[in-house]
């Protein structure tokens, strides 16, 4: 397979007129760090943008970063965190989960939106992203949004960029808003809760006035598959854990882990966990530890759901009695890590039947290839809006040249 | 008027009575009004100095009704403007001569609170702060709050992708709505996103948010509702200069405080305000910045102190810090007042709404003094300084002849330096018609092609609010034509691995 190392924007127009030209679908590719998700693809050729590394501007005082989008993700998060800055979407590290080296740009880290824990207060990638320098289908550069963090200047193409997994256009430089770094973080840890149980505590948190930035549970089965670590660590093991975060000013921190702790006594004594111990925690949850492709689950299917936080307890409770899986939840219910004994259709049927029911979706973000050949990897929508959504692609993309086929079963390269 | 509309069609407006006729099969009784004096009030939105009768007025009460209306007009080929409240500052529901104006102001029903979930799901013709005041009682609040949210209705925020005060740290419409469900042109009624945090597939959500009315008609919202912060107190600052004031907004952001608010004012606002709402405000400052910290008592007291601290390091002349929910709100009387209080002294202003780096204020600050001069007009600035959204008002009257098109001038002069500076055409207030020629100071024409071509996956007759955001309308077809380059190239030159 051809790789057309880029080295910037002109390239990219060039190569994806050539392959327009030829007819020839390429495949997008940073580091590769989530090749393995989506539908298997049949493309012949790779446009590989990992040369587009550069840092273009950062302005802490502004906040925002402009880079290129192959910058190395871990290099462009030191480098916000030396200023006391963050991504507040939190995005995953799939890494571990998918298996594979620690590595991911920019470009990847928006085209796949994946946001951690801290959505539930801060947003996802498409909130963060502000402007974007991108190839269309089309072979031409055109620019979207701005470097300004409010801006209603034209329809707003960043958002659909973010999320989009490739398939529009070719990200070649993003503009990203930065926020400061929380000074402290307390995390409460309630012990024993079943899932419903659980789903209602955090309800009750993020119901409450004290600004809850992260509420997870782990079911105590999932335990058995945390092993090494934060998560696998968090005291005495076989236990269900549900976690609820503040950060801010050490103060406020400390005050409203208090004050939550009193909203929460109907469902047991919280112990606190303090600054680096919480953000150990939280790291785990985010990139979904407890199901890493090294640990004992590592064979099986995962998915990850997205439903009404309030129907996430019932929703994931039964995938998991009835499945025989293990599940983890995020965004106080609204996200279902879903890790399932391996099936030929990794138990699609049944996921989407129940996701269905609580209206959410439902993505088979791990699986063999030969299981996601079979599989709509990618949550099926309505006629109606699948139809628009195919309008909105052939807008950015007529010839169906960036990572065809990554998105819908069935397309044939 | 300087803005040219699209020509009337003149076959269309030949069948108005057929159409009107026809209309009212689809939408019974008042609710389509064909009467020259009745459409009155639809003449013009919040951009009043353009006004334009529409052919006829439907006012619609289900979304089968605007699907029927829709479609009716996609297969007749007649244009049509939705409309919310008419606050629109920018003319997103300018009328068309012969465009159907569809209204939405029948669709005042909140359908459910879910307070687990922490969403309300509502009609578009709610008002912004009836969401508020509906969840109110349980603690909750809708955070996006453009200052006409007494009047304006979230169909209308949703498509305006609407701001606020306090969207620095709470977003604007784009980071607080879940789901719709919008009309078609062709009458195809779609259903995106719900109560989850995220819809899968494309953000469909993220593109209709901000899309003037453009791609389709919004019958039902859904917004995430939050928690009202336990309290909040306010600081008003003066400074002897802007140069000073702006330091004092980098350094407050720098230090790692995002404020719920945080807003400047040049002294002719100042002047305009106090001597309107008596606030308390210096008279003798170049700038005056409202900021508000809101959260827990002890984290406020704690943002309040370092605050102060670092306007004194800015060399602030004066502060003073609410201690009570009445001298909070009076700090911001004034600046919630500042429109109408710089219409007490000038028969006619012009709103700007550009965006800048927040660096770049006082280079902005004294281009609008020099362009001012130019053009012998006054202009007083508000400035939600927190996100470098910009409101020079320009002051005019409009009974002069020719100080509307010199005050449109000096506008559009203004949002080109904003666009000069790094900036942007509007922050909050959209393109409409108002900023439609400027369109090309952004963004190139492959750029504005683009975007077409997503009008085009929505609306390829181009029936929906024609004559807006885009200064040139292109054919979907000619929009859709891929140009090959060179042949069939080899990926020349290119290293490869």
């Amino acid at each position: 397979m051809d790789t057309l190392k880029v080295r910037d924007a002109g390239d990219v127009e060039q190569v994806v007129r050539s392959a327009l030209a030829s007819e020839q679908p390429l495949e997008i590719i940073g580091h590769g760090s989530k090749r393995l998700i989506g539908q298997p693809m049949a493309t012949n050729a790779l446009l590989d943008l990992s040369a587009l590394n550069a840092v273009t501007a950062y302005e802490p005082n502004e906040l925002i970063i402009t880079v290129q989008a192959g910058a190395p993700l871990a290099d462009v998060l030191s480098l916000i965190d030396s200023r006391n800055q963050q991504f507040a979407f939190e995005p995953i590290n799939t890494s571990r989960l998918l298996g594979g080296p620690d590595v991911g740009t920019i470009g990847g880290m928006i085209g796949a939106g994946l946001a951690g824990p801290r959505r539930i207060k801060a947003g996802g990638a498409r909130d963060h992203l502000l402007g974007a320098h991108a190839v269309s289908g089309f072979g031409d550069s055109f620019k979207a949004g701005g470097k300004v963090v409010k801006n209603v200047t034209g329809y707003d193409l960043c958002k659909l960029l973010a999320g989009s997994w490739g398939t529009l256009a070719v990200m070649t430089e993003v503009t990203l808003k930065v926020m400061p770094r929380p000074e402290s973080e307390r995390t409460l840890a309630l012990r024993g809760l079943d899932d419903v149980a659980a789903n209602r505590a955090m309800t009750a948190a993020l119901g409450s006035p004290f600004d809850v930035s992260g509420a997870a549970h782990v079911p105590n089965s999932a335990f058995r598959a945390a092993g090494e670590s934060a998560l696998g660590d968090l005291g005495s093991p076989q236990q269900a854990v549900t976690l609820l975060r503040l950060e801010g000013i050490t103060a406020s921190a400390v005050h409203r882990a208090a004050a939550l702790g009193k909203v929460l006594a109907p469902f047991g004594a919280a112990e606190i966990l303090e600054d680096a111990a919480s953000a150990a925690v939280w790291s785990s949850v985010r990139d979904v530890e407890p199901f890493a492709a090294a640990g004992t689950l590592g064979a099986w299917p995962v998915w990850r759901i997205v439903c009404p936080p309030a129907s996430g307890g019932a929703l994931g409770q039964a995938l998991a009695r009835d499945t025989g899986g293990d599940v983890l939840y995020d965004w106080g219910g609204g996200l279902i890590w879903a890790a399932l004994p391996p099936k030929a259709d990794a138990q699609a049927a049944l996921v989407r039947a129940r996701v269905n029911a609580v209206g959410g979706h439902a993505t088979l973000l791990r699986a063999s290839e030969l299981v996601r050949r079979n599989v709509d990897v990618f949550h099926p929508q309505q006629s109606g809006l699948a139809g628009l959504s195919e309008r909105v692609r052939h807008s950015f993309d007529p010839k169906i040249i960036l990572n065809r086929g990554r998105l819908t079963r069935g397309a044939v390269a | 008027m300087t803005i040219m509309m699209p020509a009337s069609d003149e076959a269309v407006l030949g069948r108005r009575d057929a159409i009107v006729a026809a209309l009212r099969a689809i939408v019974p009784g008042e609710g389509v009004i064909d009467k020259p004096a009745e459409m009155l009030p639809y003449e013009s939105d919040g951009l009043m100095a353009y006004r334009q009768p529409p052919m006829v007025v439907v006012l619609p009460d289900t979304t089968e009704q605007v699907s029927r209306v829709l479609k009716y007009c996609f297969e007749e080929g007649i244009k049509v403007v939705p409309r919310g409240s008419g606050t629109s500052l920018s003319g997103g529901a300018l009328p068309l001569a012969d465009g159907v104006l569809l209204g939405l102001g029948k669709f005042k029903r909140i359908r459910e609170i879910d307070l687990d979930n922490r969403v309300v799901v509502t009609e578009p013709g709610v008002t912004n702060l009836a969401i508020s005041q509906a969840v109110a009682d349980a603690g909750f609040y809708y955070a996006p709050d453009p200052s006409s949210q007494i009047a304006c209705s979230i169909g209308g925020n949703v498509a305006e992708n609407s701001g606020g005060v306090h969207c620095l740290k709470y977003g604007m419409t784009t980071n607080n709505v879940l789901g719709c469900e919008i009309v078609l042109i062709s009458g195809e009624i779609i259903k995106i996103g719900g109560k989850s945090a995220e819809a899968g597939g494309y953000d469909l959500m993220g593109i209709i948010t901000g899309s003037e009315g453009l791609l389709g008609v919004i019958t039902e919202v859904t917004v995430r509702i939050l928690q009202k912060p336990e309290t909040a107190r306010a600081l008003m600052v003066g400074f002897a200069e802007v140069e000073a004031a702006g330091e004092c907004v980098a350094n407050i952001i720098g230090a790692g405080i995002i404020p719920g608010g945080m807003e400047m004012m040049d002294k002719p606002a100042i002047h305009a305000a106090e001597a309107f709402v008596h606030a308390g405000y210096p008279l003798d400052v170049e700038a005056l910045l409202i900021i508000e910290l809101d959260g827990p008592s002890i984290e406020v007291d704690e943002l309040i102190s370092r605050v102060e601290a670092i306007a004194l390091g800015c060399g602030s002349t004066m502060c003073r810090i609410s201690n009570s929910e009445a001298e909070r709100n009076l700090f911001w009387a004034g600046r919630k007042a500042a429109f109408p209080a710089v219409g007490r002294i000038s028969p006619d202003y012009l709103c700007m709404d550009g965006t800048i780096p927040r660096g770049a204020l006082p280079k902005a600050l004294a281009r609008i003094r020099d362009l001012s001069e130019k053009y012998g007009l006054r202009v007083a600035n508000v400035f939600h300084a927190g996100d470098g959204n910009l409101h020079p008002l320009i002051l005019y009257d409009a009974n002069k002849p020719g100080e509307m098109d010199k005050a449109e001038a000096f506008g559009a002069d203004i949002l080109r330096c904003c666009v000069e500076l790094g900036g942007v055409l509007t922050g909050e207030h959209g393109v409409g018609v108002e900023k439609r020629d400027l369109m090309p100071e952004m963004f190139s024409e492959i750029d504005l092609n683009q975007q077409q071509r997503l009008k085009c996956a929505f609306d390829a007759q181009g029936l929906l609010n024609p004559g807006k955001v885009f200064p040139t309308l292109h054919r979907c077809a000619e929009l859709g034509r891929v140009h090959v380059h060179g042949g069939k190239l080899a990926f020349p030159e290119l290293p490869r691995f």
